[in-house]
């Protein structure tokens, strides 16, 4: 599974935190989502995507549909 | 939908397990007669818990675990660190019944200890294979 939640983030010139902040999780929380340690729930998936003004399938990306 | 729940969680939770904790531990040694001993275990679970307040004020995952809040992944990690605790436990409680069996032909606590984790897993088992 591979993301674009620092890619995006960093076009919208937020940090790590204000992400976070914005989806009341720890910023470590979004620096394991963004390295790939952490797969996030649907949820929180949604809420991401949401907070792009984007879709899931936008953000998150199996390693199948990257090739 | 929610992603998150009670992610602050009770500044105070780790320190009140501990002050409980610690109480009961030195009732029961000042109980037994050793009371300069019982006084030196309050004061270092006073001690701890007090660390343990401080500490819970930070932003970091241990902080937020000591919070008994955080966020779903720093619930996954204490629900994940509970479990291994439980099969570290688990074994020491086996390997000791079997020990203890093979030396007095009795499990003794060990035999409770498992009887009360293959309880409790039962138990646990199937409460949450309704969700």
């Amino acid at each position: 599974m591979k993301n674009r939640v620092r890619e995006l983030r960093a076009k919208r010139h937020w940090s790590q935190q204000e992400l976070a902040s914005a989806l009341d999780v720890s910023r470590q929380t979004i620096n394991s989502i963004e390295n790939g340690r952490y797969l996030p729930s649907l949820p929180l998936a949604f809420a991401i995507a949401h907070c792009f003004n984007s879709t899931v399938e936008d953000v998150f990306t199996t390693d199948e549909e990257e090739k | 939908m929610k992603s998150t729940m009670g992610r602050k969680g009770h500044r105070g939770a780790a320190s009140a397990v501990l002050l409980v904790g610690g109480g009961a531990i030195a009732a029961a040694i000042w109980i037994n007669g050793d009371h300069g001993v019982a006084v030196a275990v309050a004061v270092s679970y006073v001690i701890l818990a007090a660390l343990a307040t401080i500490w819970s004020r930070g932003s970091g995952d241990l902080s937020a675990v000591l919070r008994a809040g955080g966020d779903e992944r720093q619930r996954g990690l204490d629900r994940d660190s509970t479990a291994m605790m439980g099969i570290a436990m688990v074994l020491v409680a086996i390997i000791g019944g079997v020990v203890k069996t093979a030396l007095d032909g009795d499990p003794g606590e060990y035999g409770i200890m498992c009887l009360v984790g293959g309880l409790a897993y039962g138990v646990s088992f199937a409460a949450f294979r309704r969700r």
